[in-house]
């Protein structure tokens, strides 16, 4: 099988099927056309060879049946399918790693880290895919496009996105008199009746991905910003921005301990599961770890919509999950052709990550969703598709900001306010960080 | 001296000897062995066991359990982890063995013109850190088409092992006498006669020394596995444990734990008996 | 019986007919006489060794310097000379300064512990007693597990609730409870929190330092250390005097290996605190790691790896030049 036929086939198919839709092309025509809309692929994919990097899922059993998936997938078409799991905070080694050996897997999955465009001119590009697939299904949610997007062409596929929403104790809240926490507000005053209690609150200010999420939120929340629509003007220093920091800081002194300076992403899981959080801010996967070592605690844990700041704005800023594809693949049309299938059953991938994975497709998103719709302690994750958020809100998402996420800049400001720093000055510094950070793109 | 004074002198002299050792040796077995201890009851507890504030950590609150063991093997590749990295190890020590020993007596023996800078040079390759050099070495990797095996990271590992080892055998053999060489030629030996005959017998700690370091130094990377070898069963213990026994912010700490005693020990009980052989060679040991 | 090599038996038997005074002289005619052959065998048995470092490190190096000058990033082919932009962008950096300095105290501090500790052990393992090799295979055990997984079962002995050793000290009375002011958070306040990883550093590595000395200290022939005793030298003088200079470029090599892995050791940082709280655990190898890889900035990485060889040179340098003088 020569290697020009799949790329040939990748610009023409799109034309084809439109010909052969119009002209009505003879029977093979139509059955061309049947095949490709009943999502099997043609012979040239017989025989070839797909390799999927991807994250190994929180959910174990989501990782199970991706893989059998695949496998099965492979099965119908002839395509003999392997899948590579590692932790998602390695994948942009692994991509370099790759792209400099210029040879290794056709599909690889982005989480949190999307180096979409890093590497746009290395990568596959998907615009016919996503924009037959958002008409399919409802169209794509506003902030699908910022991660994937460079000038006006399209090079991944968004697949799900995780949220952080607030979890909380409705027992410790309920015998203290506490409203549940919908505002940031109220959920300070919670830590703060309650850490005198022994169950104060934590949200980690220390360089993990969980700090570079939740700060966001509530600085989002709080109407601030971190660039501009353009994406190339910094915009944290604003009122806003002071008065989220102000409001962090409060909150730290009256409600959480000092630990949460050395937190990690699973530091606040355990805390949770420990018994001893009033609420944490964090995805659904220390939901779940409650749920399996401590069940006492887990029947009184809930979930709430993201806490609106002072002027009753909601932000979540959560993690997206992209798939990307190598340019030098060998398999370009199995790449695309997976991805369709993938995205057809969407639903079934939510159901198998237990509520986990959130749709980037607006007819996904109708309620009832699987699984969260069904859970009564659940339904509110529904409420969370029309407020998300990525990172560099409201600007996209761009290699800068990149940088600053893997530098954990923003958290080192609202570690600083924490630790006594003047607003002032922290946010001096980090404005100095952004901008530094920005002028050497610019250069490039 | 009477005979009953002498045997009780020297008795108590031992004994007292012994309790001076071994309170020296408590700090260092504590230090050395506590972890390894308080991993191994982790490796047994039950999930619930390590999350409540009041478990006492050095025991068992919950009954011990064998389910981090059974994940470990029934859910991960643990099985093919163990052996890739002992094969991997194996393989790196040979080509470091057939390599740095040459080099080493080369060096510092047979007063090659150069021989100090080309030491020096080889040496100063750990200058160069591992985060730059896995770019270029996955290009070197892929067209060997090793890619994604474990035979990348044998063909890769020898970069760090060689340079120390070599040095290291430099080192040793520098100790060696001149004369026995010498005596070894006069008996009629040839060049490599004398470096096969006499000057190795002699260094064999050091060669063993840099058998244990390469076998290793092969079992602590983790960049260059995590770069070059992503399917889960041609991975080596460092890079599958942390990538697959940590998922998102969730760690599986008990099967963690058990992997890591699994792999330690059996390489620990190794090194016990390599270091045996020191000791053999050297009747009596230094300061008897 | 091995075969020699036909050559050599013939300057053999004339020299086994010479006098056994001039023995000295002729070994070293010896030498001389046989130099082309000499150089041969040298070059043959030191290739194998230096083709593997010069094409798969020496190589890659050249590559990194030329990463370092240009404005090349992951995902571009292309990449310009863009001269010392990549070193002045670091060196605008508070975090490179911070960097910098946490490498050099991590190093020092490191080396200062794992020398104390390592030439002790090596001494106590040394003598006989009973039970010694049940000892001996146990101390061994930080250093033979896999550095990943050590450095992870750290983190959860460090973790700020679950800590083992505040645990431990809270039960002996020494600290608080869980929540109070003496309640150490290990890895969240920034002076413990680089404690914390040269801890870690040091529990894995002395093992290693013992043995590199136990491998010295057996090599000294006992002939010369008998010598020394009948000449009524103590303990610390036969140690200073005699088995120093003679273990000393064995002790060289372990420290400079040794201090060379801490300080582009990128693991224990970046498993435990990723450079935080803040920058006080930010070490040079993790930052160039951040921005080189993780961010895709691969110049900018290359530069700030490469500041680790400044670091390391002078070291190098003065150990080599004092072995130099020592007739090594």
């Amino acid at each position: 099988m020569s290697d020009l036929q799949p790329v040939r086939m990748d610009h023409v198919s799109v034309a084809r099927r439109r010909f052969l839709k119009v002209t009505g092309a003879g029977v093979a025509g139509a059955s061309l056309l049947t095949m490709l809309e009943a999502r099997q692929a043609p012979a040239q994919l017989r025989g070839t060879t797909l390799r999927i990097l991807t994250w190994s899922h929180f959910i174990p059993a989501y990782d199970v049946w991706f893989d059998k998936f695949a496998a099965q997938w492979g099965e119908k078409n002839g395509v003999k399918v392997r899948v590579d799991h590692i932790p998602h905070l390695e994948i942009p080694a692994r991509m370099a790693a790759e792209f400099a050996a210029g040879t290794g897997h056709d599909l690889i999955l982005n989480n949190s880290t999307i180096l979409a465009r890093l590497y746009y001119k290395s990568l596959v590009d998907m615009t016919d895919i996503y924009d037959q697939l958002g008409k399919k299904y409802g169209g794509w949610i506003p902030a699908a496009k910022s991660p994937i997007e460079v000038e006006g062409r399209i090079y991944g596929i968004p697949m799900y996105y995780i949220l952080l929403p607030m979890l909380w104790r409705k027992d410790l809240f309920e015998a203290n008199g506490l409203k549940p926490p919908d505002t940031w507000e109220l959920a300070r005053v919670a830590a703060r009746t309650l850490k005198p209690k022994g169950n104060p609150t934590g949200m980690a200010f220390s360089h993990c991905n969980d700090a570079n999420l939740n700060w966001r939120s509530l600085m989002f929340s709080f109407g601030a910003a971190e660039t501009d629509p353009s994406g190339d003007n910094v915009m944290i220093d604003s009122k806003e921005m002071r008065e989220a920091l102000l409001f962090a800081k409060a909150m730290f002194d009256e409600g959480m301990t000092p630990e949460v300076f050395s937190w990690d992403d699973a530091s606040d899981n355990r805390f949770l599961a420990s018994g001893i959080a009033s609420w944490i801010h964090d995805a659904i996967s220390a939901y779940r770890t409650t749920e399996s070592t401590n069940p006492p605690v887990f029947k009184s844990t809930f979930i709430g919509l993201e806490p609106a700041g002072p002027g009753g704005k909601r932000v979540s800023v959560s993690a997206p999950i992209v798939f990307l594809g190598w340019k030098f693949s060998k398999n370009q049309p199995a790449v695309k052709e997976f991805l369709v299938h993938l995205v057809d059953n969407d639903k079934e991938g939510m159901i198998q990550s237990t509520g986990y994975n959130m749709p980037f497709l607006n007819d996904n998103a109708k309620k009832p969703m699987p699984i969260i719709g069904a859970d009564p302690k659940m339904q509110v994750l529904q409420d969370f598709p029309k407020i998300v958020a990525f990172f560099g809100y409201p600007g996209p998402y761009t290699p800068q900001i990149q940088e600053v996420a893997n530098l954990f800049v923003l958290p080192d400001i609202f570690t600083r306010v924490a630790r006594g720093t003047s607003v002032d000055e922290a946010l001096k510094w980090g404005v100095g960080e952004y901008r530094r950070i920005f002028s050497k793109y610019k250069r490039a | 001296m009477t005979t009953v004074a002498v045997p009780r002198t020297h008795r108590q002299k031992e004994i007292r000897r012994h309790l001076l050792l071994y309170a020296g040796m408590t700090p260092f077995l504590f230090i050395a062995v506590f972890p390894i201890y308080w991993m191994a009851i982790t490796a047994f507890k039950q999930e619930a066991d390590l999350y409540r504030m009041g478990n006492i950590p050095f025991w068992f609150n919950l009954p011990p359990t064998l389910k981090n063991f059974e994940t470990l093997f029934y859910q991960t590749n643990y099985g093919y982890w163990i052996v890739n990295t002992l094969t991997i190890s194996a393989w790196v020590a040979l080509i470091t063995l057939l390599t740095a020993v040459p080099a080493g007596y080369a060096l510092a023996r047979l007063r090659l013109p150069g021989a100090e800078n080309i030491g020096i040079a080889i040496f100063m390759t750990y200058l160069v850190p591992g985060i730059i050099l896995f770019l270029p070495l996955s290009r070197v990797v892929a067209s060997l088409g090793l890619q994604d095996s474990w035979w990348a990271l044998v063909v890769v590992y020898p970069t760090f092992t060689i340079p120390f080892c070599t040095w290291l055998m430099m080192g040793f053999f520098k100790t060696v006498p001149m004369e026995m060489e010498e005596a070894a030629r006069v008996d009629g030996c040839g060049q490599l006669g004398a470096l096969v005959r006499v000057v190795l017998p002699v260094s064999l700690p050091g060669v063993l020394t840099s058998v244990i370091f390469a076998f290793t130094l092969s079992m602590q990377d983790f960049l260059y596995g995590l770069a070059f070898v992503a399917p889960g069963d041609q991975k080596p213990v460092p890079v599958g444990v942390p990538t697959e026994l940590i998922r998102g912010d969730v760690f599986f700490w008990g099967s963690i734990m058990a992997a890591a005693l699994l792999v330690g020990l059996p390489v620990a009980i190794l090194y016990n008996f390599f270091l045996d052989k020191f000791i053999q060679g050297i009747t009596g040991g230094v300061g008897k | 019986m091995t075969v020699l090599p036909a050559g050599d038996g013939a300057e053999s038997t004339t020299r086994a007919a010479a006098p056994p005074v001039a023995r000295r002289s002729s070994a070293a005619a010896w030498w001389r006489t046989n130099t082309s052959r000499r150089l041969a065998f040298g070059y043959l048995l030191l290739a194998p060794a230096a083709l593997y470092v010069a094409l798969l490190v020496g190589v890659p190096f050249f590559f990194s310097l030329y990463l370092a000058l240009s404005d090349a990033n992951v995902g571009d082919p292309v990449a310009t000379f863009v001269g010392l932009e990549n070193f002045r962008a670091a060196w605008e950096m508070d975090t490179f300064w911070a960097a910098l300095r946490n490498s050099v105290v991590f190093l020092v501090v490191a080396a200062v512990f794992k020398s104390l500790l390592g030439t002790s052990l090596a001494f106590l393992l040394l003598q006989n007693f009973k039970g010694k090799k049940l000892v001996r295979g146990l101390v061994v055990i930080p250093f033979t597990l896999p550095i990943s997984v050590s450095v992870l079962s750290w983190k959860w002995m460090y973790d700020s609730q679950f800590s083992v050793i505040n645990w431990g000290l809270h039960t002996a009375g020494l600290i608080g409870a869980y929540g109070s002011e003496s309640w150490p958070i290990w890895l969240g306040q920034p002076h413990l929190a680089l404690i914390a990883c040269i801890g870690v550093n040091v529990w894995r590595s002395f093992p290693f330092s013992a043995i590199v000395l136990l491998a010295g200290f057996t090599s000294v022939p006992l002939e010369v250390l008998d010598a020394a005793r009948v000449d009524g030298c103590s303990f610390f003088q036969r140690f200073r005097h005699v088995v120093t200079p003679m273990i000393f470029p064995i002790l060289i090599i372990g420290f400079l290996f040794d201090t060379v892995f801490t300080l582009s050791d990128l693991s224990v940082v970046y498993l435990l605190t990723q450079g935080g709280p803040g920058s006080a655990t930010q070490i040079l190898p993790v930052l160039a790691y951040q921005i080189g890889i993780q961010a895709g900035s691969l110049g900018r990485g290359a530069a700030i790896a490469l500041m680790l060889v400044p670091l390391l040179f002078p070291a190098l340098f003065l150990m080599l030049r004092n072995l130099k003088r020592r007739d090594w």
